[in-house]
């Protein structure tokens, strides 16, 4: 790695040392504003660095930028690595969210949790976006999991390898190729802060085969505390719903069911996000305080049961998923990941 | 540090002046004695404490409160590496040459433990310093959500900021984000310290850093042209070497500071106001209206008026009693009071005002910026979401309010808000009440403390 460093840096540190002594190129102030303009986050003197290095040329100053940013960015991560980064953001992002008109059904998320210092970081855009990036990557990435979870933790070092999608515009390939880890490196070189990816969990399942329409599967995020973008927020939940019912085929092709779904999912979402919940139902016929399904109903829109558990119970005989006997079809939670911006993580 | 904690009898004499002057760190402590709750009574108590010891220690010597030198709370924003901390230890060692600091060095600063567990998150108790004619209260401002916090709940406070910005780096990308905190909690002055000076030899760099931090500050709305901005090293000047980039500089900005940032007003300075905590009917003389004068003067013969609750009348103060005795004016802190002429007993209620005529408005709605208790602090442990209705309790008065989300934000009905958080929310309010931007309040509701707020902005007046 080392001898790779001094490769890069090699033509750069050069230049620096001539201009101690005789600078051959003076750069120009207006162009070291304008360079600062072009890029977010450059320091002063990196901007002098590369035009000075590049013979007052734009182009090749920010060319220089980037192969600098490669090459100082690890020593620059290094220096941080024993700060502590306690902020930060969650975001999640839905490629799929399942049972839907005209699509498959198949299922495809994932929520990423990024850390870095200072809130005013995680505030600021290029973090925001950094992250949103990161979670579309995740998604993208994710294998449909045999086991009996469905959300499934994944590796940082093995999503950091990945190459990084734009969440806007995911078919463009990234324009410099950067993977998670070196974009994560740029963002360091920009704020100056150890940023982190601190944990990953992706969800995905192919769709139902034809035989089984009458089973779908959703995947909905929620997040609470966003800035900028929707996507990221302060806490968040990725969930998983069920659904059965002969009728199910029809019913999803529905605009209005899909809307009123949609209410219910973002319902849940406060619950889950605003409650203290740890699991879905209470386990063991004992009633647990903590189980979303004991929570009260004060986070649905138009409540009629008492407890989450009665709501979605209701709410499946009066969309048309059951009829009178609960045999044939209902909605149900079939998990949820819940975190918190630097929570300690214990267990999982 | 404990050493740190406990300044001279000097420097705590005049934290009672200091405190006198200041509304914020002022009502908050009165606020907590009135409604002892866990959110005023934890972040108060750092304050609370300095009134004792400056009780015990000041009042025999000076007697009566004197106005010797105006208070500011000031505080710095910047990078993690720009050198925060460097400066404030920078500014009492360049202070302390002319007695108007005790020296605290870096590790003092840096090491200070915050104050996490009574829910002060910032650590700003113990850096003061003054210069020739003004006495600074120091606070470093770790976070975006951390300061609201304690804006909002009284612990911290800065009525002006230093931004600080390395040289070396120039504005970083969250720079803007310390702007608009400053923004946010309504700073309209700033003063720019750009720091590691000596590390950038060329001159035509430096003008670079400080053209585009005024361009910055002009996209936020701050004054980009006045604003003044001063090079220098704040290492040098701990260090004590070239005092051209170093203590010079450091003096100089406090010299800006001086001249630049503005003095809020100070209790006695504003009009009138005495929050009604009972009323009383004396026969023979007439209706008495007893509490403690929150800000301004009153004199024995002045007209004042009445307010709140429905309430709208103007009286002439006949009689001002303290300590039972007759007096001719009554001042803020003053447990006073008051009798009115031609008022019976019926017309005034608590939770009404008495106050200098004209100088403030009954308010029926208004926005107001709110933290909400976590279960640790004593809050709910549930979310909310708007129209839920908790007891508004401002000076005296105890008001059921509703809230909702100002006009305009986006999914208003689905919006949830839990405890921890900080919200800019409208108070809908059952019955009028005097308030005025800047009027602290706390929200209760079954005995309990569920948030803090201050008025943002008066919405509908009755």
């Amino acid at each position: 790695m080392f001898a790779a460093r001094r490769l890069a840096t090699n033509a750069p540190s050069a230049a620096a040392r001539l201009y101690s002594t005789a600078p051959p190129v003076k750069p120009s102030v207006k162009l070291i504003a304008e360079l600062r303009k072009v890029t977010d986050g450059v320091s002063l003197t990196k901007a002098r660095e590369a035009l000075a290095a590049s013979n007052n040329d734009l182009q090749a100053a920010l060319k220089w930028l980037d192969t600098d940013r490669a090459a100082t960015g690890a020593a620059r991560v290094a220096k941080l690595a024993d700060r502590h980064a306690g902020e930060g953001l969650v975001g999640v992002q839905v490629l799929s969210p399942g049972a839907r008109p005209g699509a498959a059904g198949a299922v495809r998320a994932a929520m990423v949790e990024l850390n870095c210092e200072t809130d005013f970081v995680a505030r600021n855009e290029l973090f925001g976006k950094l992250l949103a990036d990161i979670a579309h990557t995740a998604a993208f990435l994710a294998e449909p999991a045999q086991g009996a979870r469905f959300i499934q933790p994944v590796s940082c070092d093995a999503l950091n390898e990945a190459p990084l999608l734009d969440h806007l515009n995911p078919q463009a390939a990234s324009a410099s190729h950067a993977t998670v880890a070196s974009a994560v490196r740029d963002l360091v070189t920009k704020v100056g802060e150890k940023i982190t990816l601190r944990r990953v969990a992706a969800v995905a399942r192919d769709p139902f085969p034809a035989q089984q329409r009458h089973l779908g599967l959703r995947v909905f995020p929620f997040l609470h505390g966003s800035v900028a973008l929707p996507t990221n927020g302060t806490k968040g939940t990725l969930a998983l719903l069920a659904l059965k019912s002969p009728q199910l085929p029809e019913l999803i092709t529905s605009e209005e069911f899909q809307k009123r779904l949609a209410a219910l999912q973002r319902s849940l979402g406060r619950t889950i996000v605003g409650f203290p919940t740890t699991g879905v139902r209470s386990l063991d016929g004992e009633r647990d305080p903590d189980a979303l399904y004991s929570q009260p109903t004060d986070m649905f829109m138009d409540k009629q049961g008492s407890n989450v558990e009665e709501e979605l119970r209701f709410w499946a005989q009066k969309h048309g998923l059951a009829g009178e006997g609960a045999e044939d079809g209902g909605i149900e939670v079939l998990e949820f990941a819940k975190w918190s911006v630097g929570e300690s993580l214990e267990g999982n | 540090m404990f050493k740190a904690q406990l300044p001279p009898t000097r420097v705590i004499a005049r934290r009672l002046y200091s405190s006198r002057a200041t509304q914020a760190l002022y009502s908050c402590t009165r606020s907590s004695v009135r409604h002892p709750t866990t959110s005023h009574s934890t972040s108060c108590r750092t304050v609370g404490r300095n009134l004792i010891f400056s009780r015990g220690y000041a009042e025999p010597a000076s007697g009566k409160f004197s106005r010797a030198k105006p208070h500011l709370n000031i505080g710095t924003i910047g990078h993690v590496d720009h050198g925060k901390t460097t400066l404030t230890a920078a500014i009492t060692r360049v202070l302390a040459e002319t007695g108007g600091a005790q020296f605290t060095d870096y590790s003092q600063i840096d090491k200070a433990p915050e104050e996490k567990a009574r829910g002060i998150t910032i650590n700003s108790a113990h850096v003061e310093y003054e210069s020739a004619n003004r006495h600074y209260g120091h606070i470093d401002c770790p976070g975006h959500a951390d300061y609201i916090k304690n804006m909002i709940t009284g612990a911290a406070q800065m009525d002006g900021a230093i931004i600080v910005v390395s040289a070396t780096d120039g504005q970083m990308p969250q720079t803007r984000e310390h702007l608009l905190l400053a923004r946010q909690v309504g700073i309209k002055k700033l003063v720019v310290f750009i720091n590691k000076v000596d590390m950038i030899a060329d001159k035509e760099m430096l003008d670079l850093v400080d053209m585009e931090m005024r361009d910055l500050l002009a996209t936020y709305n701050f004054d980009g042209e006045n604003t003044p901005i001063i090079l220098g090293s704040a290492l040098a000047a701990l260090e004590g070497r070239d005092p051209e980039i170093g203590a010079t500089k450091i003096q100089e900005l406090i010299q800006a500071c001086d001249e630049w940032l503005e003095i809020p007003p100070r209790d006695l300075d504003k009009p009138f106001l005495l929050p009604i905590e009972d009323v009383f009917s004396i026969s023979g003389r007439g209706t008495v209206a007893t509490g403690r004068v929150e800000r301004g003067i009153c004199n024995k013969g002045e007209e004042i008026e009445i307010l709140g609750l429905g309430t709208k009348i103007k009286s002439v103060l006949t009689g001002i009693e303290a300590f039972h005795k007759e007096l001719d004016r009554g001042e803020a802190g003053d447990n006073m009071g008051a009798l009115l002429r031609g008022i019976k007993r019926e017309q005034l209620k608590r939770g009404q005002v008495i106050i200098a005529p004209g100088s403030m408005k009954a308010v029926k709605k208004f926005q107001a910026q709110i933290y909400v208790l976590t279960k640790d602090e004593g809050g709910r442990y549930t979310p909310f979401m708007a129209n839920y209705t908790p007891q508004l309790f401002i000076r005296t008065a105890d008001i059921s309010t509703r809230l909702s989300w100002p006009e305009g934000t986006a999914d208003a009905e689905e919006k949830m808000v839990m405890p921890g958080d900080n919200v800019e929310m409208v108070c809908t309010l059952h019955n009028d009440v005097a308030g005025e931007v800047g009027s602290r309040f706390t929200l209760r509701e079954g005995g309990k403390t569920i948030g803090t707020g201050i008025i943002t902005k008066v919405l509908e007046t009755a």
